[in-house]
């Protein structure tokens, strides 16, 4: 179970010189990298011809780290788990739902293994700009929230100091069921949210 | 806990356009064991796979004059199995010389929440039933001899009647468009199983 946080970039640094910090630390703890990953997400919104329709958003997700499936999310509602062929049906509604492309957020970055945990410290861009840092921080071996809460938190400020994150809502109401990756992608959803609705990070000047 | 092998990029649904080629006849109860006994000799020699599956017919009205239809189907004898989502679009008004109904089809396997999140799209459950019967494979060829039961009380898939004395016999394809060589084997494969059941090219539209 894992879970994904951001760290802000450190004052006066562009988010590449956050990111390398970041990795320089895991790599001196000893963490391995472990290959590239990416997390993306497409916003899309009901279209005006849908009858009786509030204008809800809907996001479709994708992870290099499950990387035949699709996720399909409402904001506080349920979400998806399909295969990659979700993508084509969503061409097919699209009288119905529109893709707001200029909304498509990534992550995307390395992905280092250290013991049984597994990170993955990305860049967070929205077109060309880079807006911020995701953490994504993994214990593999536990699938029950309650039992290795305070293990992850420990390690995760261990190398984030101060920025380690506080409890997701994802598990506000489950500590005791069983994670899973939909649980991830709700955490990545709130994350590219809130890195949306932040101003744009101010690119360091010349020293 | 290697990176997954397959790609390091995540593989999004690609644009190939899957065409599901269709025949379809009926048998009525008495004759369904001399159609299975034929289908066991002439099918690929596999177990014999009975299914029981529920379908729900899904559509999503807009100011376009039909609604989207989407068809969710789940299996409720073996119920770890992912669910099925399938959009089937209008037959192609192709040549007459086309043994079999084509259309477009997407075919998607879903995690057990697809009910709800349908809902929370905006779409509306039209009708559901059950779907008992036999499935045999002949190479790509898919036979399907099912019976279908309707619903008495919605969501209660226990308390079902059939619809008719008869068993649904379908031969179905699903392969990339363009294939309609696809077509003549299953006219072929249909003409073994004459007299027993007459599979032929069954538009929708003209039962409406």
């Amino acid at each position: 179970m894992g879970m994904a946080g951001e760290v802000p970039v450190a004052e006066g640094k562009s988010v590449q010189q956050t990111v390398e910090m970041l990795t320089r630390k895991l790599e001196l703890l000893g963490a391995e990298k472990q290959g590239t990953f990416c997390v993306d997400c497409e916003t899309y919104h009901t279209a005006a011809s849908t009858m009786g329709q509030t204008g809800k958003l809907m996001y479709v997700m994708h992870n290099s780290e499950y990387p035949l499936s699709c996720f399909a999310l409402f904001e506080n509602g349920p979400c998806l788990i399909a295969d990659a062929y979700f993508d084509t049906l969503m061409v097919k509604l699209k009288g119905f739902f529109q893709n707001a492309k200029a909304n498509k957020i990534e992550s995307r970055g390395t992905r280092y293994q250290y013991c049984d945990f597994l990170v993955k410290v990305g860049t967070v861009t929205m077109g060309p700009s880079a807006r911020g840092i995701s953490v994504e921080v993994e214990y593999c071996p536990c699938v029950i929230a309650n039992d290795c809460w305070n293990l992850l938190m420990e390690f995760m400020q261990s190398f984030m100091g101060n920025h380690a994150p506080g409890v997701p809502s994802v598990f506000g109401t489950k500590h005791d069921s069983i994670y899973s990756p939909a649980d991830t992608m709700v955490q990545y959803m709130e994350l590219f949210n809130k890195i949306r609705k932040q101003q744009q990070v101010p690119v360091a000047g010349i020293r | 806990m290697e990176a997954p092998p397959v790609t390091m990029m995540p593989v999004t649904g690609g644009t190939v356009n899957m065409m599901e080629y269709l025949l379809q006849g009926s048998v009525l109860d008495q004759s369904l064991e001399s159609l299975l006994h034929r289908l066991r000799g002439l099918c690929d020699n596999m177990e014999p796979e009975t299914f029981l599956d529920h379908e729900m017919v899904f559509l999503l009205k807009g100011q376009q004059a039909s609604p989207f239809v989407l068809r969710a189907r789940r299996s409720i004898d073996k119920s770890s199995m992912p669910w099925h989502l399938r959009y089937l679009g209008q037959p192609e008004i192709g040549d007459k010389n086309r043994h079999a109904l084509v259309r477009n089809c997407v075919d998607i396997a879903t995690s057990d929440n697809l009910t709800d999140f349908l809902v929370e799209m905006g779409f509306r459950m039209d009708h559901e039933f059950v779907a008992k019967g036999h499935m045999f494979r002949k190479g790509i060829m898919k036979i399907v001899v099912y019976k279908i039961f309707r619903i008495l009380m919605p969501g209660n898939t226990d308390n079902i009647e059939p619809l008719s004395l008869s068993y649904l016999v379908e031969l179905n394809v699903v392969a990339p468009a363009g294939q309609d060589v696809v077509s003549d084997e299953m006219r072929n494969f249909a003409e073994q199983l004459k007299p027993l059941v007459h599979l032929e090219k069954i538009d929708p539209k003209r039962l409406m």
